[in-house]
């Protein structure tokens, strides 16, 4: 749109989502005249981009009535310039509206500290428990092998912000999560050097990264269920 | 059987009511199976070779009990939660079915010694498949082996689709698997074919909603009934020359079956002698179903190791080592189905892409192609053709997984922010 341009995007099982906004401030360039909606496939989209070089210009263009849009990758020093197009598809999947929350707890902390430790965590079980507490954020597993407790209190007596940690709380919070999906997330560690975790009891949990001051990528995962709380819920 | 063409007929006629899932989409979701079918299919398919079954050392056929239990294992591995129900009594009206079914059996049956006897393959391996007939044996085989694997089982008190089609009804279950149609008829909200297809056949999820069905054929459910009654289904002949598509057009014009027997071409279209159009109505209405929350004991437990080893390998030859580790497939899986879904926490809005033309709709369902090959996004014709440049974006790349494999990219100018409720600012 005018003001810059979002994503949502789904796993197959419907189990995480991811949710990236672009703000239009951010590009040195920008025009949109009009709305679109472009359905696209990831992998192939990945393809592409993995064509281009860390350094380079990445320019976005779709035309109104077409069904491609093209990656054009500029070198710095301008001497190589590269044109992508990439077909578009209709999705058949429905959106799902994601509504503005109050989290019962939102935790900053360094991202680089938060992959650490779903990496370690994923190496004695397949499940993390995270726990809010006025104690402080702790991610707990259990696994064949044995237990791992990481406990991270408030922490914002330090030299550089982006080292903080920092625990908003207003009430509890426990929610069991799948492993693989947060290290899945992680990934998103370099467009940030902070991360923000934002769990209610009754939601999925937000794992959050700023991409500069232009936007962010969003990760929602649903928490796992307690087995007798799952049976009697109806089936929507 | 089911109803005759209906498949086809809503292919053609009501396109978006049906889409294309792929097995991993149904991660988290609670199935209702129509057991006697899937026992069925096992029955035709599982380690057969003309006339030769799967047996155990009593010479017992065990096919049925191999296909259950790595089917349903493979339910259970993509966090699938299913529910068997099995058939009851049959209503009297389907006698005259059932009846018919007998007789082509005993074609089949003498057939299969013609064909033995000349030893022409080809014509062993049609007519031995002819002659299968679920037992009440092979019934409670599988309701012993699907308790002791942990998973819930429901004796319907007739049909089992009747039974299926209320589960999904009271939101006890997500949808219904089987490959009848007739599902739909029962009213089941959601109806779900191949999802028990094997893994090797590599063919889609079919997914029919039955309110999609009604709006895209402009028709009340008493008005889908009549037109399934018309088409061919279980219950009662249908008007010789009548089939699908002049249904369809009949119930347009006139609304009822009442109505069109009024109206109807009587030397062209001869009505069966005391055709039982209205019980065969009231069956689909009113089916007989257990509703109470009592009756209904709808719970996945644990695997009854012991009781497995001993029902499928002492008493039925099964292999010790395989049966060990498919037990351990199901101790893992059920850690991995209590693993939410966010649909439970976030509603599904429209979706702003464009929808599928009818044309490829058709084309999906007779190839079963993926989907991706027939949908090629287009939007409104543009007057003016020069590209619209989004941005220049000078960041690092980073590859997040190849978990997520579709989006949409949305750019939004003229459209109010109320209208994007999944936007998430």
């Amino acid at each position: 749109s005018s003001t810059g341009f979002s994503l949502q995007a789904m796993d197959s099982s419907h189990v995480a989502l991811v949710a990236l906004l672009l703000r239009s401030e951010g590009f040195e360039h920008y025009r949109c005249d009009r709305n679109i909606s472009m359905g696209m496939n990831l992998n192939n989209m990945a393809k592409m981009l993995k064509c281009a070089g860390n350094d380079d210009i990445i320019t976005i263009k779709a035309d109104d009535g077409s069904d491609t849009v093209t990656f054009m990758f500029e070198s710095p020093t301008q001497d190589k310039i590269s044109d992508f197009e990439m077909k578009l598809m209709d999705i058949d999947s429905e959106h799902l509206g994601i509504p503005e929350a109050e989290y019962h707890a939102i935790v900053k902390m360094p991202s680089s500290e938060f992959a650490r430790i779903c990496k370690d965590l994923s190496s004695i079980g397949d499940t993390v428990v995270i726990s809010v507490t006025k104690e402080g954020v702790k991610f707990s597993t259990k696994g064949d092998i044995g237990t791992a407790n990481i406990v991270c209190r408030q922490n914002t007596s330090v030299d550089k912000p982006e080292e903080a940690t920092v625990i908003e709380m207003n009430e509890p919070v426990s929610l069991t999560f799948a492993l693989r999906y947060m290290n899945s997330f992680t990934k998103a560690t370099p467009l940030s050097n902070t991360v923000t975790i934002s769990l209610s009891n009754e939601l999925p949990v937000v794992v959050e990264y700023k991409i500069a001051e232009m936007g962010y990528v969003r990760f929602y995962l649903a928490p796992k269920i307690e087995e007798d709380e799952e049976d009697t819920k109806p089936q929507v | 059987m089911g109803i005759k063409g209906l498949t086809k007929l809503l292919a053609d006629n009501a396109p978006k009511s049906m889409k294309e899932n792929k097995f991993e989409s149904y991660f988290g979701r609670k199935i209702a199976i129509d057991a006697s079918m899937s026992i069925y299919q096992f029955l035709i398919v599982v380690g057969r070779s003309g006339t030769e079954m799967l047996t155990n050392e009593a010479g017992e056929v065990t096919s049925h009990l191999q296909g259950m239990f790595s089917r349903t294992i493979r339910l259970l591995e993509a966090g699938i939660k299913p529910v068997y129900v099995f058939d009851g009594k049959p209503p009297d009206l389907k006698k005259q079915e059932l009846a018919k079914r007998y007789s082509k059996r005993a074609e089949a049956t003498e057939d299969l010694s013609e064909a033995l006897e000349t030893a022409n393959k080809e014509d062993i391996e049609k007519f031995s498949k002819r002659t299968v007939k679920v037992t009440k044996q092979h019934n409670d085989d599988c309701k012993r082996l699907l308790r002791l694997m942990g998973v819930p089982v429901v004796e319907a008190p007739s049909e089992a689709e009747a039974q299926c089609a209320a589960l999904c009804k009271a939101g006890k279950v997500y949808g219904v698997a089987s490959e009848d149609m007739d599902s739909l008829t029962f009213g089941a909200p959601k109806f779900l074919r191949h999802l028990m297809d094997p893994s090797s056949k590599k063919i889609p999820v079919m997914e029919f909603e039955v309110a999609k069905i009604l709006e895209e054929l402009n028709m009340t459910m008493d008005q889908f009934i009549d037109l399934c009654i018309l088409s061919g289904c279980d219950y009662c002949d249908s008007i010789r020359g009548i089939g699908g598509l002049t249904a369809l057009k009949l119930i347009r014009q006139h609304g009822s079956i009442e109505n069109i027997l009024e109206n109807l071409n009587k030397e062209r279209y001869q009505i069966p002698d005391n055709w039982p159009y209205q019980e065969a109505r009231r069956l689909f209405k009113e089916p007989l179903v257990i509703t109470d929350e009592k009756e209904l004991d709808i719970k996945w437990s644990s695997p009854d190791e012991e009781g497995l080893i001993t029902f499928l390998v002492n008493e039925n030859g099964f292999n010790r080592d395989r049966v060990t580790k498919a037990i351990e497939k199901i101790k893992v899986a059920k850690n991995k189905s209590s693993q939410g879904r966010l649909e439970s926490f976030f509603k599904p809005t429209a979706n702003p892409s464009v929808p599928i033309k009818r044309k490829e709709i058709k084309s999906m369902l007779r190839s079963f192609k993926r989907a991706i090959e027939h949908k090629m996004f287009s939007v409104q014709p543009s007057n003016w053709s020069r590209p619209m440049v989004f941005g220049k974006l000078s960041l690092p790349i980073y590859n997040l997984g190849s978990k997520l494999h579709t989006f949409c990219l949305e750019v939004s100018a003229l459209v109010p922010e109320a209208e994007y409720p999944w936007k998430h600012q």
